[in-house]
């Protein structure tokens, strides 16, 4: 089967591709959400190597049930859901602390800590901004790292994903008024730990 | 871009978390991925035969009998002579006392006119040496062969569900 092109293809098209079992479309999928999904993932268990098996163990969930994806929802919802109840299980089993942004914990050499450390990088600036920029990320990221896991999946997928309060409530399994809380004590803890920056 | 629903003091803040960069896993991830979905590493196996049935299966001449299927018709006929034979037992050994009053009562009310119709009504439908043999008082006799009916009826029903277990125990 010739691999064919999906740009301007919806997701629910290469959904209906990959249903019928064109490997081309499941990459199309994996090639679309793997930073969103890697990168929720990385922010909330906060170790390089977890969150990869944690964002592998969720392609391979959400692939190999492509069959029970139901079209009326957007495709992403339910891969953040699942991507969502497979780190909070994994936090909960194992209760691991979180890791500084400078590094893992059981980083043995500087070159480990290196490594796994988080760098956070953006373009199109000059040298100041970029540098200011990336300061600013730094605290950010370092403020979303103090957060409670389910403070952190709401502030992101309501500050970085774009996701409205219902479709958060829906991700998350949680009542609306519980997301509303959440996220509204996610500013106010957020507003408190970059108060210095601003 | 989302709507505002924060206060002033969290703008920048909400605009920098919009700017937080995505992060990429390792280059073979997608690799990684697909070689442990399951649906895309069977399909090469499609050409193989397919696996014996977990079901047992009747064999004729070396080639599996397809089961029979219940036709509507005669779903229904069952379902009709199990509810009038199940009826009959019910009136035989618990003597339903408003069945035996109405009949009782029309009876006495209307005896001769349900006698006249309803052996007119018999001879087209049963025939007429049917009449006269239930009429010669042989009634009892009919709803005897009933209730052998419905043990047969449940002796069969008994086994085929014993077969069925059976068959699921050895699947």
């Amino acid at each position: 089967m010739p691999a064919r092109s999906y740009t301007d293809v919806s997701d629910q098209q290469v959904v209906v591709y990959a249903q019928e079992g064109r490997e081309d479309a499941y990459r199309e999928l994996i090639k679309r959400y793997e930073r969103p999904v890697f990168s929720l993932i990385f922010r909330m268990v906060r170790d390089r190597e977890t969150a990869e098996d944690l964002a592998q163990e969720t392609f391979i969930k959400v692939l190999n049930n492509i069959d029970r994806y139901r079209p009326e929802f957007k495709f992403s919802s339910w891969l953040f859901k699942i991507a969502n109840n497979i780190t909070i299980d994994h936090l909960r089993r194992r209760q691991v602390d979180t890791i500084s942004i400078e590094g893992s914990p059981n980083a043995i050499t500087a070159e480990s800590a290196r490594a796994t450390a988080v760098t956070v990088t953006s373009g199109g600036e000059s040298p100041l901004e970029e540098l200011e920029s990336r300061e600013l990320g730094e605290e950010i990221e370092k403020a979303i790292e103090k957060l409670r896991p389910e403070y952190r999946a709401c502030i992101i997928l309501r500050h970085v994903e774009d996701y409205s309060y219902d479709e958060i409530a829906e991700i998350v399994k949680l009542p609306l008024g519980t997301v509303k809380t959440y996220i509204h004590r996610a500013r106010q803890e957020l507003r408190q730990y970059l108060g210095d920056l601003r | 871009m989302i709507e505002h629903d924060f206060d002033e003091e969290f703008v920048p803040i909400a605009a920098e978390l919009q700017r937080l960069p995505y992060l990429s896993p390792s280059r073979d991830f997608a690799d990684r991925v697909i070689a442990r979905v399951d649906r895309l590493q069977a399909a090469p196996a499609r050409a193989l035969p397919a696996p014996a049935s977990r079901h047992l299966e009747l064999h004729r001449g070396g080639q599996a009998v397809a089961p029979r299927r219940f036709s509507v018709i005669r779903a229904t006929g069952r379902a009709t002579a199990g509810v009038a034979l199940i009826a009959a037992a019910a009136f035989m050994f618990f003597e339903v006392d408003l069945l035996t009053a109405i009949l009782s009562a029309a009876t006495t009310q209307y005896a001769f006119a349900i006698a006249a119709a309803g052996t007119q009504i018999g001879t087209v439908v049963l025939g007429a040496e049917t009449i006269a043999y239930l009429q010669a008082g042989a009634v009892q006799a009919v709803i005897l062969y009933m209730t052998l009916a419905v043990g047969l009826l449940s002796g069969y029903t008994a086994i085929r569900t014993a077969a069925h277990i059976a068959k699921r125990k050895a699947a």
